[in-house]
């Protein structure tokens, strides 16, 4: 028994897929509290505390940088290694390599967030990173480009699994975002500094191009090439149709570039820009139902197994949320629920309905499945996973409720008029009525956050468990052979 | 240059150029019966990936 | 040619698969993009407009170090509502000296465009060290580090050379100062002048007293003296109306 699961671990390369997924979940509990933390500051702002490194502005990137490429980032290190390994039967190229990724990119979690509270950011959204740490981000991507590539290429499999595609899409287009979004003049060699090398309007539309295929390819593209491998594998059923995988995929990745720009509807960008982004924005639902469809629909006949199985259900879940977010963000595109929806938390909700609904929860689907097949063992407790499953879902709602409030009620104040043509809110009323929802929107982030807690403390004890069982797997064959 | 530079051009030759690649990518996902069983068959790689593991294809 | 079209090709080879993508993935950036370096229509010429002063600038990097952009944008959509409340509509060409933009995504507070001399220098300082001293209802943490540190002068020609390279028309030699002369005018082109940039700065602090303590240059100079140019450099009553359709 044990010479057969001793050969099911030498089969692939796990060593590093474990670390990834332990800092996942490490930067999962850490980027969730930050976040907490930041809603807090909002409802409650004494947490700020009079310092710098505490501030609001200075530690939203630190969230934001926590839960995108620390806990996102690790999570599709640690599921593309598994995934490429697995559908190419074939063990990692470069080994040495991959290590090297693994450090590199826990460095620049560590280095972005001293930087941020410390006070240097690009002022780019979700690219704060100064330019030292975004070379190291480079070095890192194209590390990570060669191993992923270099298995592909090496792959006992002929065909390439379709989850491979997205990943791979993931990867070429974030090193593509990532290089020409931070082009930048540093103050000198020495300096922490720099200036972007575009300006005004074409900085604006090179940041909207990058925030909104950062999205698009690091937070869905990638997570759906997770979906494509682990929502089959674990119902024990093939995906619905293997065409339709195909169609979404080149449809996603031909569409998605175009949409950046309604992140700058009514700005000072020429409006072809923004009307074309619209327009594809819409068309851009058709290739995300289908995937959601493909997803949902792999499950079908086998619809007993949500009842029974928690890692199912975050699965489906998230399928939904991910069907709701790419619904909800056509609508928003729109030119006039834009007028509306822009620079208000509708914004900031819609966002989440993403994270939290689809990235976090089909993550955690994965991770679940994956992390006890990497120690060869069986989860702690499946009651622990079904706890963390109602506080994630009941999180992330009273989350986006609370911000589709706030925001439509902020952008409803801010155009009201009253019967003599005057502005009926002063700005500072619109604050002040947002309290209620900035202190529900924190609940619904606690809520998310305990159940991160009790996944990092679920899957502590698994592994633990699955070291102690290797641990007597070798007494035993050591006592064998004696 | 000056002609892509001017959004009139651009913009439905973008469209064109990605409206005919997107039916033909259909055309030919969808247009063979026997291509179309070839490409489902690609669905069960998932389930072939451990040696020691019972393969799974009651579904395929 | 469609009939011998073989789809190994594609899923069987990972190199054509990474072209192919690439190539799908590029046109959209390329359609979207790239015509704004050629547009001339995306940045029209805007009298008034020019680069920051170097306290001014310094006050941007403060302005970009403490994340003020993840509360406040820079910038005002074509609506009644918000010309009454901040007043005319941002024009590209306002923030064509912007490395990098500070448009903003979301308003927590207000939008701060042209909130230059709206308010005077104190209420900015009082506001900056305790917002709720001025606005009771504000939710804005207390920044009042900036009065306290002092202003770090020390790289200021190079982070103005730096601006240079990207293309602000910073001057570092006697033509380039000719040349702003003829584009600024001889008071505005003084202050962008590389070499002087020290004095210029220590200058400007020492005449527009913005913090109230002119013995030394804080950090709370620095950024009143960039809050009170914001969306100040455009005379609008200079304008015509038609003309400004071709300056959107």
């Amino acid at each position: 028994m044990s010479a057969t699961s001793v050969a099911a671990v030498e089969q692939y390369d796990y060593e590093i897929i474990k670390k990834f997924s332990i800092m996942a979940i490490v930067w999962g509990v850490v980027g969730m509290s930050a976040g907490v933390f930041i809603a807090s500051q909002l409802a409650w702002p004494w947490l700020n505390f009079d310092s710098p490194f505490l501030s609001f502005g200075r530690f939203r990137p630190v969230h934001t940088g926590a839960v995108i490429f620390g806990f996102g980032g690790s999570a599709l290190f640690a599921t593309s290694y598994y995934v490429v390994q697995r559908t190419c039967q074939t063990r990692l190229f470069a080994p040495g390599l991959a290590t090297f990724t693994f450090w590199g990119w826990q460095a620049v979690i560590v280095l972005a967030a001293l930087s941020y509270v410390s006070g240097f950011s690009q002022g780019r959204e979700y690219a704060e990173m100064e330019w030292p740490i975004d070379l190291l981000v480079l070095f890192v991507w194209v590390a990570y480009g060669a191993v992923f590539i270099g298995t592909l290429m090496q792959r006992k499999q002929p065909h390439i699994y379709v989850a491979n595609w997205f990943y791979l899409s993931f990867i070429l287009v974030t090193a593509l975002l990532h290089t020409f979004n931070n082009l930048a003049v540093p103050v000198d060699l020495f300096s922490m500094k720099s200036y972007s090398l575009f300006s005004g309007a074409q900085d604006a539309m090179t940041q909207w191009w990058y925030g909104h295929n950062a999205v698009g390819f690091f937070l869905t593209s990638a997570f759906l090439g997770m979906m494509y491998y682990f929502v089959p594998k674990h119902a024990g059923r093939p995906v619905y149709s293997y065409r339709l995988s195909i169609v979404h995929f080149w449809a996603l990745s031909f569409m998605y570039m175009w949409v950046g720009t309604h992140h700058l509807h009514w700005t000072a960008l020429p409006d072809w820009a923004s009307t074309l982004g619209a327009t594809f924005s819409i068309m851009l639902l058709l290739p995300s139902w289908g995937g959601m469809i493909n997803g949902i629909m792999t499950l079908s006949g086998a619809w007993d197994k949500l009842r029974t199985d928690p890692i199912m259900r975050f699965m489906i879940v998230a399928l939904s949320f991910y069907g709701m977010s790419t619904f909800e963000g056509p609508l928003m595109s729109l030119k006039d629920v834009n007028a509306l929806s822009h620079y208000t938390d509708w914004t900031v909700g819609h966002v989440h309905s993403g994270a939290l609904g689809w990235v976090a929860m089909i993550a955690f689907g994965s991770l679940y499945h994956m992390i006890p097949k990497l120690w060869n063992t069986q989860i702690f407790s499946v009651k622990l996973i079904n706890a963390h499953f109602w506080l994630a879902t009941i999180g992330t709602l009273l989350y986006i409720t609370a911000m589709w409030i706030s925001g439509i009620s902020q952008g409803l104040m801010w155009r009201a008029f009253d019967d003599f043509g005057n502005l009926q809110y002063s700005f500072v009323e619109s604050v002040a009525a947002m309290h209620p929802f900035y202190a529900m929107r924190a609940i619904g982030g606690m809520f998310f956050l305990t159940g991160m807690v009790l996944m990092a403390i679920n899957i502590y004890m698994t592994v633990r468990r699955g070291m102690r069982e290797a641990d007597s797997a070798q007494a035993r064959a050591a006592v064998a052979a004696v | 240059m000056d002609w892509f530079a001017d959004p009139a051009n651009t913009k439905p030759l973008g469209l064109l150029i990605f409206f005919v690649t997107f039916c033909a990518i259909v055309l030919w996902v969808y247009g063979s019966k026997k291509r179309g069983k070839k490409l489902e068959e690609h669905k069960n790689i998932p389930f072939l990936d451990d040696e020691d593991e019972v393969k799974d294809k009651s579904n395929g | 040619m469609f009939k011998n079209f073989k789809h190994e090709k594609i899923e069987t080879n990972a190199g054509l698969l990474l072209v192919l993508t690439m190539l799908a993935v590029s046109i959209g950036g390329l359609v979207e993009i790239a015509p704004l370096f050629f547009l001339k229509s995306t940045m029209e010429d805007v009298e008034g407009v020019r680069p920051y002063t170097p306290l001014e600038s310094r006050g941007r990097d403060i302005y970009i170090r403490e994340g003020c952009y993840t509360c406040h944008s820079q910038m005002i959509r074509p609506f009644r509502d918000e010309q009454l409340r901040y007043g005319h509509y941002s024009l590209a060409a306002e923030s064509k000296y912007d490395h990098p933009f500070q448009w903003g995504s979301k308003r927590t507070g207000p939008d701060l465009a042209r909130v230059g001399g709206k308010y005077s220098n104190e209420w900015h300082v009082q506001h900056l060290i305790k917002p709720k001293s001025m606005v009771p209802e504000s939710v804005m943490p207390n920044y009042q580090w900036l009065q306290e540190n002092k202003l770090d002068v020390s790289d200021i020609e190079g982070r103005l050379r730096a601006l240079r390279m990207t293309g602000v028309p910073y001057s570092a030699n006697d033509e380039e100062y000719q040349r702003n002369v003829k584009q600024f005018g001889e008071a505005v082109a003084k202050t962008l002048h590389i070499p002087d940039a020290l004095k210029n700065l220590v200058a400007q602090a020492q005449s527009g007293n913005f913090d109230g303590d002119r013995s030394s240059v804080s950090e709370m100079d620095a950024v009143v003296a960039y809050l009170q140019v914001l969306g100040t450099m455009v005379d609008f009553s200079k304008i015509k109306p038609e003309d400004l359709v071709k300056f959107r």
